[in-house]
């Protein structure tokens, strides 16, 4: 990873990658790579730490459903921003994770019954405008985070 | 500073204060967890969180303190939070949370709530 600004990042428009393991030790990194995309892009400050929160939550989800814990695998970020849209791409080819068919949490009865899943994917729906799955069985998932820009 | 710090003091009426600092997400939440496990086995179900050095925190962070306060609640127990760093406001604000979980701004405050 360069620590490098992004090319172009005074008109909006970069594209950069990360590649990390599927472990938790790694999200710090992400989050690093994150923030300092989205300084780097048109949204508004007050959106940043949201952004970071939204694209950590779908890549522990991968790390935690999509790879066995003693088998590792590849986790690919790929951030596409331009003036009117910052979009994430998280590309993984574990168990693939269906987030359409997890329905949203009444967060009230949630914390009366101390259920803890769901939150992951209930805070991306919340932060990002656009929250896409697509995959190919046994060989790539690949969930797309979008924010506009106005 | 490590990724997780958590620093533990018994207060009046064996109430427990437990302070992380540091992040708390998918990597660092079980140190947490099994902190506050170990607390209501052993002592008690009364807690205070200070939460003035999380400056991060996940759905893994605050599920922990979902589950921990379910917990408490069986256990005719508490937990208040006391002074949530910006960050931490805004995710539980995001979630909803801000108007389930119990708040104070000072210690004695957070006290005078159990």
């Amino acid at each position: 990873m360069s620590s490098l600004p992004p090319q172009n990042a005074d008109s909006g428009a970069f594209n950069e990658m990360l590649q990390i393991s599927s472990q938790t030790e790694n999200l710090e990194k992400l989050r690093n790579f994150i923030q300092r995309m989205v300084s780097s892009s048109n949204l508004e400050s007050t959106l940043h730490n949201r952004i970071v929160l939204a694209v950590d939550e779908a890549v522990s989800n991968i790390i935690e459903h999509g790879y066995p814990p003693t088998q590792p695998g590849r986790i690919q970020v790929e951030v596409q921003a331009n003036a009117s849209l910052f979009s994430v791409l998280i590309r993984d080819s574990g168990r693939s994770f269906h987030p359409g068919e997890i329905a949203n949490i009444d967060i009230r009865k949630h914390v009366q019954q101390g259920k803890r899943n769901g939150l992951g994917i209930f805070i991306m729906r919340q932060i990002m405008d656009e929250v896409d799955y697509s995959f190919q069985e046994g060989l790539e998932n690949t969930l797309r985070l979008v924010k506009y820009i106005t | 500073m490590s990724e997780l710090e958590i620093t533990i003091e018994t207060l009046e009426d064996n109430i427990v204060l437990i302070k992380p600092s540091g992040y708390l997400d998918a990597h660092t939440f079980e140190q947490l967890d099994c902190t506050i496990q170990e607390i209501f086995e052993n002592q008690t179900h009364r807690l205070i969180v200070n939460l003035e050095e999380v400056n991060y925190i996940s759905s893994a962070g605050a599920g922990v303190f979902i589950g921990a306060i379910s917990q408490a609640h069986e256990n005719s127990g508490n937990i208040i939070f006391l002074s949530p760093s910006p960050n931490v406001q805004d995710v539980f604000d995001l979630l909803g949370l801000s108007q389930i979980f119990s708040f104070a701004s000072q210690l004695e405050e957070a006290l005078e709530k159990f």
